[in-house]
Order: C-alpha cells, then structure tokens, then sequence
C-alpha cells in the first residue's frame, strides 16, 4: 500500500513537473527558432508559465530580457508591463526566487547586452538589489565585475556603479576611491569614471591627488596619463566645488593636463575661469633670454 | 606609496606613519622643484606625460626672486626653459679646442660660426669621434685641415675659413639636466631658450570664446593682430566671431534675463533667435509644451552676460578689425577672411561697403569668399544697393552674378528696378537666370509682370533656358500660393 502511495505521488510530481515547465519550455524552444514573431509568441508563454506560482525564477528573469513595448498597442496594460522598470522588475523577482544565481547572471550577462533596454531593466534589478535586498553581495559581485579582466564586465560595473553612486555617494564614493589603487590600470580607469558619473563632490580630492601625480618623481607613484585625463573630465561632470580643483591645473604651468582642464572649464561656462585663462593667454612665447654673468 | 601608508594606516601606526609621511613629502618636494641659487628662481619638472603629448621638454619656471638674476633678464614665471645655450668665442687655437670639448660634451652636437657663412650644426654619432677639423692662428683663427670622410668633411667646411664663435645648445630634458648644466656653466653667460605652450593657449582661446565673456575681446584681438603663431591667430579669429554670433542673441537672452527665468513659452520669442539658439545648444525647444529652456550649464549663465558682451562688440572696434582682413593681398588666409565676413554680416556696418564690394569683384579672390562678400552686403541691407548696382554694371561675369543675387536678397524698388532693367537688356543666358532668380526673389507685383513679360518673349523658343527656367518659376510660386 505505502509503495502505491510514493509511486503516486511520484508519478504526480513528475506530471506537475511537466505542465509547470510545459510554457516555459516552449517559450524557450521558441526562443531558439527562427519562426516568425517568436520573441513577441515566446513572451506569451512565459507569462503562461508565470501563473503556475511555483518556480517561476526562470519566467521572470525571461520575461525582463525579452517582453518590448514593441509588441503592444501604446497605453495598454501590455504595453505598460513592458516597460523598463516593469522588466525591472522581473528580473528583481528572479533575483529574489534564486539570489545568487540571478545576481551573478544580471552583472556578467544581462548587462552585456546589446539592446540598451534590456541593459537598463537590469541596472533597475540591480538597484532594486541594492535599496531592498544584499547590498553587500551585490557590491562584492560589482568589484568582482569592475577588477575583471574582460572590458565588457569592467565597463558594465563602472556604469552600474556610477548610477548607485549618484543615490548613495556616501557609500560608493568610498569604495571607487579605494578601487583607484587597483593595480590594473583599465579598473583604476572605470573607477575614475564612475566617480565623475555619481557626481559627488566627496571624489573631488581623491581626483585631485591622482591628477598631481603625474608630477611624482618616482614613476611607481604616477598615474597613468589616460587616467589622469579621465579624472579631469570626471572633475567637469562633478562640477560645482571641483571648478577650483580645475582652475588650479590650468594654472599649474608643469602640467600636461591644462588643455584637458581647459576645454572642461569652456563646457561648464562658469565666470570664475576666465581670468585664468586670460592669464594663459599672458605667458611668453617663444624667445631666447640672455643672462648675463654678474 | 598612497597604497603603503594605506596600510599601516589600517593598523592604527599613527606615530609610525607620521614622520615616514613628512619624509616622503619632502622627498617628492625635492624631486619636482629646484631653487636655482645663481639664477634665483624656482624651476619645477614637466608633467611626465608633457613631452609625450605635446613633445615638449624642459623645466618650467614657478617663482622668481625679485632682483635677481633671473628678474633682471626678465624671465618670467610659468615659461618652459627647453634649452640651455652658450657661447664660446674663438680667438685662439686653445679657445677652439676648449669650445669643441665643452660643446660636444654629453650631447655630441653643437654648432660652429664661420665667418660669412651660415651657421653649421656638427653631430658626432658617437662619444669621442674625430670631428676632422683642427685650426691655426691667433686673433684670426682659420680652418687648417679637414679630414675626409669626418662630420666636418660632411658640413661644407673649408680650408682657411675663419671660426668665429662655437655655440653649445643643450635641450633640457629633466631637472636633473638643467642642474648639470647650469653647475658646469657656473662661470658662463648663459642664454635660457624658452618655448610657448602653444596648445594650451589655443585652447585657452578657443574656450574664452565658448565662455561668452566681454573681458575676452580686447585679449583675443590682441592676439589676432600680433601673433606670429598662424595657429593662433585661426583660433582667436574664430572665437571672436563666435563671440559676435552669441552677442547677436542678445535680445533673446534679455527677455529671460529680465524675468530672471530659464524658462519662457515659445511663441513670445523671435522665431529666428530661438532657432538660432538651438542650434548653438543654447536652448531647447519644445512645441508641444510651447516652452523654450535655456540650457545648463552654459545657456543659463550667458543671459547674465549677454548685454556686457552685446554693448562691447557693437561699440566698432571689432567691425573695423574685421574689414581690413577681408583682402586677400592684406590676409592671405582664407579661413581668417571668411570669419572676418561672417563677423560683418552679422555686425552690418555700412563703413564696410566698399571694402566688401573690392572682395566681390576681386577676380584674384576665390569663388566662395566673392560669393560670402556679396551675402555679406545682401546682410547689411539697403544701403549696400548702390555699391551692388555699381559692381553689377562694371564687373565681370561673376561680379554681376553675385552682385545681382545680392540685389535680390535686399530688395526694395531700386534693386528690384535695376534688375528688371538688367533682364530686359541682356541676352547672356547665366546672367539671365540670375536676374530671373532675383527677381523673382523680391516677388512683388511690378517683378512678376516684368517675368510674365520675359516669358512672353520667349514663349515660342522650345529649348530657350530661360524659358524653362521661368516655367519653373511659376510653377513653384503658384504651387506656393495653394
């Protein structure tokens, strides 16, 4: 009678099993296909598949790579689930049904994607990650991403990474300030421009620091050239208190960094700067000097 | 560095840290800076980077001891010292071979003064090489022998030349160049060579015009009339006139400077400022909403400069500069003179009318530029007419096409007279055309009866140019009218 009973229940939970993944595996078999209007047909399924409560990671995270405000009538209950932020969500509801496996997917795939929506669905998962679930996970898998030897996982980092920072600079700042001496110059670089995207005028003196380094006499303590020219850009896009931290360079007459800081200070268009530059404009040409022995 | 003390800091090494960190200011102080005692003056290294990019080198000086040295042969702070250069004059055979020692010491290079000839620059290709060259005299001195297959056998030296001076330039790459130098020179007059950052000041030029700043004008036109640099004086021009194009705006800032807003609704604006405007990035328009914004940072800074900078370019300064470099015989650079005639176009000063006018009918001159001098008085308008019709009556072909064209832009019964008058008495078929665009250009009931008059006349000629030309005409306008 008892084997009866587990070879019931079996039998039912290998059948649950088939119809709960029945949409999704279709969804995905569409996916695959070259047929006509796939992804449009696919996300039917998965939303088929998402009314069968239970494991629904997988429909979740489906449905916030490929459902597109393309495939609806605007102003529909469609095509307002398909928004970004609706993707968003998604993906965050992947994340919360299986933690680390759709924190890891979101930083190292997800963002490298081509389609500009579904990169920002994912950077709304990740804040979503970061507001209301493991901000330290997700910290440690984006200084994973931005020490990565692949461009594409550095690059996605220092975005992700500059979008936190803009709502939170007190606990990013820090952490890119940290990165600043990594010792792979492409980290070092996407640091310095996650640090002028979060905008925070708390990067003003550690930006400052890397650009005078170029003056340093032992060549272990200079940074590399492409980044100091970064990090005077990253100082135009803080703005505000780092237009003095600018100023100085242009009147720094040893640097290389002037005409950079320049052309940063002609953007931002504040008055302060233009009896600096007047003053560029004062200093000698070309001549011999003689002088003579006492 | 940064990352060691990082980490004693972690370990909480306070008094540990300290005096390391004091060391290693001090260190980094002494390695970037130098005071130079005999000159008195600071003198600090280049950015590393300096010579890669802009291939500068040298010591830039920071700070200057007044009455010093330096002070009294008026070297000034912020200027790049790239050479070090002394002189040895020759009077004796010793002086000679002091000077060729001294001189190819370190560097292997120097150059050598003969006597009415142009100086010769001698390069060893290594250390301690034969230069070929020995001397005789006293007082005189002269070439006695030149050995063959020897730099000096290379150099168009010959037997009996009169050596009159050896000069050593030493091109100064590190500070620790400069203070070799200067110790073995110690007892020399010394010449110091400097050389301009060019870049740094092209792009302070160029960012003085984005700046939209009245105290830029007098500078920039300083630089546009004394500067040797061509590059210079390009980049001046051009943010003189982009100075002129902002202050032409000025009336558009105003009325947001005068509610002290970013913000105003569209439809009360000039539609051609506005669009003007945008273009520039200035603004931003939106139709639906009937908003017109001005853009941060820049737009909404300008409109509290825009009048000082207004009242500064009209006051006739900058029209007058501009008019003397519209010739080709006086500016042989084509961009300069284009932006000068962009800056009249827009400044429209009547004084510039028969300068313009030379432009125009100057065959010497190329098509583009006749072609912009003649927009240009179209630009200043109704007093312009009488020099068109006068260049129109006695120039060339060309002359007569731009300045009928003109004609046209301005308008008004005396140009629209003239042309019609034109068109009735000439039978060159580019001029006709012209004449016919012009007129039909200006548009008003006594132009479209002399056209209806010329097509008339030409109705029968099935191939006639100007009849299609006229056929197309009309059509537009009428396809203009439904």
């Amino acid at each position: 009678m008892k084997k009866i009973w587990i070879a019931l229940t079996l039998v039912l939970f290998i059948l649950g099993c088939g119809t709960q993944n029945e949409n999704l595996a279709k969804g995905k078999e569409l996916i695959k296909s070259d047929k006509r209007r796939k992804e449009e047909r696919a996300v039917r399924e998965f939303k088929l598949a998402l009314q069968q409560k239970t494991d629904s990671a997988e429909a979740h995270y489906l449905l916030g790579l490929y459902n597109s405000q393309e495939f609806y009538e605007p102003n529909t209950t469609d095509w307002e689930d398909a928004s970004v932020t609706e993707r968003g969500k998604h993906m965050f509801r992947a994340y919360q049904a299986e933690k680390r496996k759709y924190l890891e997917r979101l930083v190292f795939e997800t963002l490298r994607d081509d389609d500009l929506d579904i990169q920002n669905a994912a950077l709304d998962a990740l804040k979503r990650v970061y507001n209301q679930a493991d901000q330290k996970q997700l910290l440690s898998q984006l200084q994973k991403a931005i020490k990565s030897s692949d461009n594409r996982d550095r690059h996605n980092a220092h975005w992700v990474f500059g979008h936190l920072g803009k709502d939170d600079p007190d606990t990013i700042v820090p952490i890119l300030v940290k990165l600043l001496e990594h010792r792979r110059t492409e980290t070092r670089l996407n640091a310095v421009k996650a640090l002028g995207e979060a905008g925070s005028e708390a990067a003003i003196p550690a930006l400052a620091t890397l650009i005078e380094s170029g003056a340093a006499s032992s060549e272990r303590d200079r940074e590399e050239p492409e980044v100091r020219q970064l990090a005077v850009e990253a100082l135009g896009k803080i703005g505000g208190n780092a237009v003095p931290e600018l100023v100085k360079i242009v009147e720094n007459k040893g640097s290389s960094l002037r005409v950079d800081a320049i052309r940063t200070l002609a953007v931002l268009g504040d008055a302060k700067v233009v009896e600096p530059l007047l003053d560029a404009l004062k200093e000698q040409s070309n001549r011999d000097v003689v002088v003579p022995l006492n | 560095m940064i990352q060691k003390i990082k980490r004693f800091d972690e370990r909480q090494c306070l008094p540990l840290i300290l005096p390391v960190l004091v060391l290693i200011i001090l260190t980094i102080g002494c390695g970037n800076q130098y005071y130079d005692e005999r000159m008195q003056m600071r003198v600090q290294k280049l950015d590393s980077d300096l010579m890669n990019r802009w291939s500068m080198s040298g010591v830039v000086v920071t700070e200057i001891t007044p009455n010093g040295p330096a002070d009294k042969a008026r070297l000034e702070s912020g200027e790049l010292i790239s050479y070090v250069i002394t002189e040895y004059p020759v009077k004796t055979v010793g002086d000679f071979n002091d000077g060729m020692k001294n001189g190819l010491d370190e560097d292997n290079n120097l150059v050598l003064y003969l006597k009415d000839k142009s100086p010769l620059r001698i390069a060893l290709r290594r250390r301690g090489d034969d230069v070929g060259l020995s001397v005789e005299g006293s007082g005189t001195v002269r070439v006695k022998e030149v050995k063959p297959g020897t730099p000096a056998a290379n150099s168009n030296i010959q037997v009996g030349d009169i050596v009159e001076k050896i000069v050593d330039e030493r091109k100064i790459y590190s500070l620790d160049d400069y203070k070799k130098i200067l110790a073995k020179l110690s007892k020399r007059q010394i010449t110091f060579r400097t050389t301009e950052l060019i870049g740094v000041k092209i792009a302070a030029v160029s960012a003085l015009g984005d700046l939209g700043d009245v105290r830029a004008i007098e500078p920039l036109i300083d630089i546009f009339n004394n500067s040797t640099e061509l590059s210079l004086r390009k980049a001046s021009i051009t943010s003189l006139q982009r100075l002129v194009e902002l202050s032409d705006l000025n009336e558009l800032f105003q009325q947001f400077q005068n509610t002290n807003v970013d913000q105003l609704p569209t439809d009360g604006l000039q539609a051609q400022q506005v669009e003007s405007a945008a273009i520039l990035g200035l603004l931003t328009v939106d139709l639906t909403e009937n908003t017109a914004t001005l853009e941060a940072p820049f737009g909404t800074q300008f409109r509290h400069r825009s009048e000082a900078l207004y009242e500064k370019i009209n006051e006739g300064q900058l029209a007058e500069l501009a008019q003397q470099y519209i010739q080709i015989a006086v500016e042989p650079e084509q961009e300069i003179r284009r932006a000068c005639l962009t800056i009249l176009g827009i400044l429209k000063p009547v004084s510039a009318i028969d300068a313009l006018a030379t432009v125009l009918d100057n065959s010497a001159e190329i098509p583009g530029i006749r072609f912009q001098a003649g927009l240009t008085l179209s630009q200043i308008g109704e007093p312009a007419v009488d020099a068109l019709i006068a260049a129109f009556e006695s120039g060339d072909t060309s002359t007569k096409d731009i300045a009928a064209s003109a004609l046209g832009g301005i308008g008004g019964a005396k140009a629209r007279d003239r042309l019609i008058q034109a068109l009735e008495n000439t039978t060159e078929p580019a001029i006709q055309l012209t004449l016919v665009d012009a007129i039909a250009k200006i548009g008003d009931a006594s132009s479209m009866q002399a056209l209806e008059r010329q097509r008339a006349q030409y109705q029968a000629d099935e191939d006639s140019g100007i009849r299609i030309f006229l056929d197309e005409v009309f059509k537009n306008l009428e396809q203009k009218a439904m």
